[in-house]
């Protein structure tokens, strides 16, 4: 009891009254962006970056669906925050992160029938993407609704990012298109050009994953040492 | 710390809230839902008897709508060949009435085209729906589609893509002395391992899905069996 009453006291004291976007809470939006992002520094959510990314229209798909399961999970816990029995925390975490997962599924079913076929279990799976309930533990179980909302909106647009820099070289490159619409011409066909079957295939997910790490953490100069 | 009593009806009121939502959206979505099934239902058919160029092409509504109603015309027999004519394929329930059996036909110019037949039956983790088109000579394939599984996605999820479905056009259910022998999927490619005079009764499998291959072949040849006697009628009737 004394532990959890000196924790809310602090925050209390540390957030007088903020601004909605103030500076701290406009790097919980940004950071996951490149500093801190999901896929590249965290290292979360690989499982799905690798197998929706074959086209673009897919990934885009599955970026909006966990941006919004991010961001509603992330307020409902957050609201929940002082209510939820810590016996029981990450159970009642979960059920709302499926709660949603199901509700967003449902919605593509009846109205993106042909692509919710194509990323077939990948929405289902989004239950156990470690991005979400990371972020409900590390962050809206602390936080009040606004900050947890620009923290779910945050990573889920990190995680996007990837995946969309991902499917697009993955569409160019193996299926010489982008969102559909042919890009490599006819006549490059003609005079020999293939697609890079490679990229097709879930290694290409991976190198391409690795290279926009190693880009990365060139730029921010962030990595380990020993 | 929270007490005993209170967790119980927190986790209550979680479960209870969080299955209302559910059991709400399940239900108001679903006439949706039913409509993109039947819809995409419509559009294998087309598929497989080749008006659509493959099940993974971009076609709207109204062009599946206009080509299926221009082209398709359904019937009901049943399991010794005989032709129901007063009843209807969307009457029928597969599961009550097991004799009776939906056939789709594609007709132009007054003449059959494709006989279409919904094919079904255990995969590896799940129940596979699709279609088989037959040639007017009721041997040869004329297409196969598959439009709802729950098999491992990028392995037995494979069996709806072109390259695969695309192996049993031109392949033959009947053999020269005239018996069913189906299509077997098997492990591996067919050339080099089927003799070429046996060839036409087997397609490639897909490796990695070994299962989800014999799953297919035992549907399919348990699904044509059902429908044989309908089509020996009409083979006798071309003879003649």
């Amino acid at each position: 009891m004394p532990d959890i009453e000196v924790a809310e006291t602090t925050t209390q004291v540390a957030q007088p009254k903020e601004k909605l976007f103030s500076k701290k809470n406009k790097r919980t939006l940004s950071d996951p962006l490149s500093d801190n992002n999901p896929i590249t520094l965290q290292v979360l959510g690989i499982c799905s970056a690798l197998a929706v990314t074959v086209q673009f229209n897919t990934a885009l798909v599955m970026s909006l669906a966990v941006i919004a399961v991010l961001a509603l999970s992330n307020v409902t816990i957050s609201l929940m925050r002082n209510m939820i029995p810590s016996k029981i925390r990450i159970i009642v975490e979960l059920a709302v992160v499926a709660t949603l997962v199901v509700l967003v599924d449902q919605v593509l079913k009846a109205y993106l029938y042909d692509i919710s076929k194509r990323l077939s279990v990948f929405v289902g799976l989004i239950i156990t993407n470690c991005i979400i309930l990371g972020r409900a533990e590390a962050f809206a179980l602390q936080n009040k609704p606004w900050p947890s909302l620009l923290d779910g909106l945050g990573n889920g647009m990190g995680y996007a990012a990837i995946l969309l820099i991902v499917a697009t070289g993955r569409e160019i490159l193996g299926s010489g298109s982008f969102f559909g619409i042919q890009l490599v011409p006819d006549s490059f066909y003609a005079a020999g050009y293939e697609n890079m079957g490679l990229m097709v295939l879930s290694p290409g997910a991976f190198i391409l994953l690795g290279l926009i790490v190693w880009g990365q953490r060139m730029i921010s100069k962030k990595f380990e040492d020993n | 710390m929270h007490k005993n009593s209170y967790v119980f009806i927190f986790a209550s009121v979680v479960t209870i809230t969080c299955s209302i939502l559910l059991a709400s959206a399940a239900s108001l979505l679903r006439d949706r839902q039913q409509e993109n099934i039947a819809l995409d239902k419509q559009k294998n058919i087309l598929s497989s008897a080749g008006l659509i160029k493959s099940s993974e092409e971009e076609v709207t509504r109204q062009e599946i709508l206009s080509l299926y109603d221009a082209n398709i015309s359904s019937q009901v027999v049943d399991t010794t060949g005989m032709v129901m004519e007063n009843k209807k394929v969307e009457n029928i329930d597969p599961k009550k009435d097991r004799h009776l059996l939906p056939v789709y036909l594609y007709q132009k110019d007054g003449s059959v085209k494709s006989y279409i037949i919904p094919i079904s039956g255990k995969g590896l983790w799940s129940t596979i729906y699709g279609y088989l088109a037959l040639e007017p000579d009721l041997n040869t394939v004329r297409g196969i589609t598959f439009y709802q599984h729950g098999e491992t996605p990028g392995l037995g999820g494979e069996i709806v893509k072109d390259w695969f479905t695309s192996n049993f056009v031109g392949k033959r259910i009947i053999s020269p002395e005239g018996k069913l022998v189906s299509i077997t999927v098997i492990k591996g490619k067919v050339a080099g391992r089927i003799p070429d005079s046996e060839s036409y009764h087997y397609v490639d499998g897909i490796s990695g899905s070994t299962l989800t291959g014999n799953g297919l072949t035992n549907f399919l040849k348990k699904d044509l069996e059902r429908y044989e006697p309908y089509f020996e009628t009409l083979r006798n009737k071309e003879m003649e």
